[in-house]
């Protein structure tokens, strides 16, 4: 295999591992298939696609402002690729963004629904447009194969000057708003990123971001087939690419002195780290590299530079999208392994097409000889019916196929239990009510409300020992008054309150099938023997709720409909209307348990921000 | 054990069972495409499609054709195909275990039947063996995977059919299941790799030989140039038949 071929495999694996995580996140939505939830909604997706994807397709602009605006026609050469990866970066974003929305379906709102004073309005708008400035600004190259759209070419071309005019007025203006989108929130972004010149920044970076890319793009294509790369436009690009990040540098350090905020860049922490590693890989360390000049004019050196260029840019994007945020204690996001797949693989996608255009159509000067043909090659057949069926039109596409079907069934393999098979709620077990006989304390997921029960006044109240069956009606084999949570196991699921598999499992009550299901008949629980055959002390005698399935209701549901049902009563006999009322037993006390704790017992409950008092604060 | 089993029936089921359907859609996808591809390079374009889709719904049953000449061969070919399909898809525990993973199902079989129709596959999968195995002509034209199929289809069915209807100890039942989930893994997973993928191949089988005589000149010359015999005459009646000493190159290609 080839570069090239060896590169299309593993791209098409990616695909096909984003594949399988694509069903989950569109099937049972973001909460089940990824780490974001309400407290952190901006993940990977925004910080990487979305952010640096835009950031990265900058080199459209520029390029396009060099050549038909300033008229330096020797950069020409460079044209059509920088449009040609503007074009997909822009459509990775718009598809990242689908996976991104929670309503996906929704995504043409931000068209009907006109909010002008959202930067994220300017942003869609500007993005959108852009994208079809793209489409229109490449469309030509394509059509130079077919004659028929010759006329639609024609005009294209003809419009070119007003569209490139276009396209640097809308790239300038989004690529800087995207920035501004962090205005809004102060005192969330560490100070080393928050910046009311946010826009400025992000606009000249991305300026640079776009040089460097075009620099990169071209060398990883000339490896990849075998060609020359422009090496003299590269570079006087990488000499102008200096210069930006010399003014970017300037501006930043500049900006941090002028707010007073210098002193963030000597503290002993891992931001100022992040900080200081992100500064120098996209601006010190590439400035001083340019500033050489045997640098700029190798292959290797134009390479590496500017690959650290885009690295340096694409952690700034990620770090002001996500990374340095100040998060209120213990709400932690790391992005999950679908996250980063989802990701990886609309990259893939991108790539996979930007080669399929250069293959295809005329996008360098000279199109690249077909890696994949090979006149020594011998016919290939079919894998199972062996016949030969002529030269495939996208040759390899069986092994293409093979590795993208393999990475997708590994995909959906791996996908969390919850991910592959859940309907919209992830299970939080419940812990058993803490607190001696007399006063328990019921907290099922211990998130620090929950409510009192005093239990021995309720027993005395309602008739001593012949009071324990009108709550326990059912007890674990050899027990009595068995915990409401042995069988409710989930706060807010139905759970399964008889346990098949520990019952036939040898390690667990070693029951034989026939023990329990009739011979000749399918194993369902409708033919089964009836548990009370065996466990003679299950139900207590005289037990008020009659059990009629092994399923038990929710912890939540059993406790208020047991309750409820009680105190509704109650308070008709005792004319206390008040008793029905939620903070009859919701105090609103706000329990002081580890704080840590909360939040790891709190996964799934999202939206729910817990601030909690100091320990000496407690209940009061 | 439990947990090698829990992950035959978790894990490595996702990933068997989605990768039987990707790699299916994926063999037919391609065989369709080659189809295209070779219709639109031939010279000759005309197809008898009535005969194509006649022949087609023809050799869907069997029965019709093969029964003249090899009756028994093909009346325990149906009944083994009978219960390989309808078994595993409706078998009462199997339609549970989808409602309960999945959340929906469909109609189950009687209990009583499927037993049958395990006994029956299991029976008809041992007599196909022993017919390729014994007959020494059908020996010779056997690849690998003709003989290791029958014994490999059979084994989930023998597990399974032990597990459901016998008396036997939690220790050897799970020791059974175990056998049981795995080989049907390893089936699922090998299905659209060999030549089981004639479960969605079938309906095209009679496409691609009508499209076989669509080939362009000398296709046959560069079959035979990849298989090894450049100096071997294409035009030999049954050629494999005739030199049957190679035929197991033939076949490992």
């Amino acid at each position: 295999m080839n570069r090239v071929r060896r590169l299309k495999f593993v791209l098409w694996s990616l695909l096909g591992l984003a594949a399988s995580v694509a069903v989950p996140r569109f099937l049972f939505g973001l909460g089940a298939s990824t780490n974001l939830s309400d407290a952190n909604p901006w993940g990977v997706w925004i910080g990487f696609d979305v952010m640096a994807g835009v950031a990265l397709a900058a080199g459209g602009f520029i390029v396009t402002a060099t050549v038909y605006i300033f008229k330096l026609d020797r950069f020409h050469a460079v044209v059509r690729p920088a449009v040609l990866t503007a074009f997909l970066g822009y459509a990775a974003v718009a598809i990242s963004l689908l996976f991104d929305l929670g309503l996906p379906w929704n995504i043409w709102h931000m068209m009907v629904f006109w909010n002008p004073h959202s930067p994220l309005f300017e942003v869609g708008w500007c993005v959108m447009l852009y994208l079809a400035v793209l489409a229109l600004e490449f469309f030509p190259v394509p059509a130079e194969d077919f004659p028929r759209l010759a006329k639609v070419r024609a005009v294209l071309v003809k419009a070119r000057l007003p569209l490139v005019i276009l396209g640097i007025g809308l790239s300038t203006l989004h690529q800087s708003s995207l920035g501004s989108l962090f205005l809004i929130m102060p005192y969330r972004l560490h100070p080393l990123w928050y910046s009311p010149i946010l826009p400025l920044l992000f606009l000249v970076s991305a300026i640079a971001l776009g040089i460097s890319m075009v620099i990169f793009e071209s060398h990883v294509t000339a490896y990849l087939y075998r060609r020359q790369p422009e090496s003299e436009v590269l570079a006087s690009f990488a000499g102008a690419s200096r210069w930006v990040l010399l003014i970017y540098l300037a501006v930043r350090f500049g900006d941090l002195l002028v707010r007073h905020q210098a002193g963030q860049l000597l503290a002993f922490d891992w931001r100022a780290a992040i900080f200081w590693f992100e500064v120098a890989a996209m601006a010190i360390v590439p400035i001083a590299l340019f500033w050489t000049s045997r640098v700029r004019q190798s292959r290797a050196g134009q390479w590496a530079t500017a690959s650290l260029v885009v690295f340096g840019v694409v952690l700034n994007r990620i770090d002001v999208g996500g990374v340095a945020h100040l998060r209120p204690d213990g709400a932690f996001y790391l992005p999950a392994w679908t996250e980063i797949a989802i990701s990886v693989g609309v990259v893939s996608a991108a790539v996979l097409a930007f080669l399929f255009m250069v293959e295809r159509f005329r996008v360098w000067e000279r199109r690249p000889a077909d890696p994949e043909q090979d006149p020594l090659k011998l016919p290939e057949f079919d894998a199972v019916d062996d016949t030969w069926l002529g030269v495939p039109g996208i040759a390899a596409r069986t092994t293409y196929s093979m590795a993208f079907i393999i990475a997708a069934a590994f995909g959906f393999g791996f996908l969390h239990v919850e991910a592959a098979e859940t309907r919209g709620l992830e299970p939080i077990p419940v812990h058993q009510a803490r607190g001696g006989r007399d006063i328990l304390w019921i907290d099922g997921n211990l998130d620090g409300f929950g409510v009192t029960f005093k239990h021995v006044e309720h027993e005395k109240r309602e008739g001593a020992k012949q009071s324990c069956v009108k709550c326990h009606h059912m007890n674990l084999p050899r027990d009595e008054g068995t915990a409401c949570s042995r069988c409710h196991g989930d706060m807010y699921l139905p759970s399964d309150s008889f346990r098949h598999d520990w019952h036939a499992s040898p390690s667990g009550g070693r029951v034989a099938c026939y023990q329990c299901h009739a011979r000749g008949q399918a194993r369902t629980a409708a033919t089964a023997v009836a548990c009370d055959k065996c466990h003679k002390d299950l139900v207590p005698a005289g037990a008020a709720i009659k059990v009629k399935q092994y399923r038990a209701v929710a912890y939540t549901e059993a406790m208020h409909r047991l309750c409820i049902g009680c105190h509704v009563k109650k308070a008709k006999e005792n004319k206390k209307p008040e008793m029905t009322r939620c903070d009859w037993c919701h105090k609103d006390k706000r329990q002081v348990i580890d704080s840590r704790e909360i939040v790891l017992r709190r996964r799934g409950l999202t939206g729910i921000n817990v601030v909690l008092p100091p320990p000496d604060a407690g209940g009061k | 054990m439990e947990s090698w089993i829990e992950f035959g029936r978790g894990p490595l089921f996702r990933i068997a069972f989605s990768l039987m359907l990707l790699g299916l859609a994926r063999i037919f996808a391609l065989t369709v495409l080659g189809l295209v591809e070779a219709y639109g390079r031939s010279s000759d374009k005309i197809v008898n499609w009535r005969e194509v889709r006649n022949q087609t719904i023809a050799w869907l049953f069997p029965m019709n054709r093969l029964w003249r000449k090899r009756p028994v061969y093909s009346t325990i070919s149906f009944f083994f195909h009978l219960g390989l399909l309808l078994v595993p898809l409706f078998l009462a525990a199997h339609v549970l275990l989808w409602k309960r993973a999945a959340g929906f199902a469909w109609p189950a079989l009687p209990q009583r039947l499927s037993n049958y129709l395990a006994l029956v596959a299991i029976v008809a999968g041992l007599g196909l063996f022993s017919g390729r195995f014994l007959y020494p002509a059908a020996r010779k034209l056997s690849r690998r995977q003709d003989l290791a199929w029958p014994l490999l289809l059979v084994l989930p069915f023998i597990t399974g059919y032990v597990c459901s209807n016998l008396a036997i100890r939690p220790t050897t039942y799970d020791a059974m299941m175990l056998v049981h989930v795995y080989s049907a893994n390893l089936i699922m997973l090998l299905i659209p790799f060999t030549k089981i993928a004639h479960c969605v191949l079938a309906p095209l089988s009679q496409i691609v030989t009508a499209m076989a005589w669509k080939f362009p000149a000398g296709a046959g010359d560069r079959v035979a140039a990849t298989l090894g015999h450049a100096d071997r005459p294409t035009w030999v009646k049954n050629s494999r038949m005739v030199q049957a000493a190679p035929a197991d190159e033939v076949s490992a290609k």
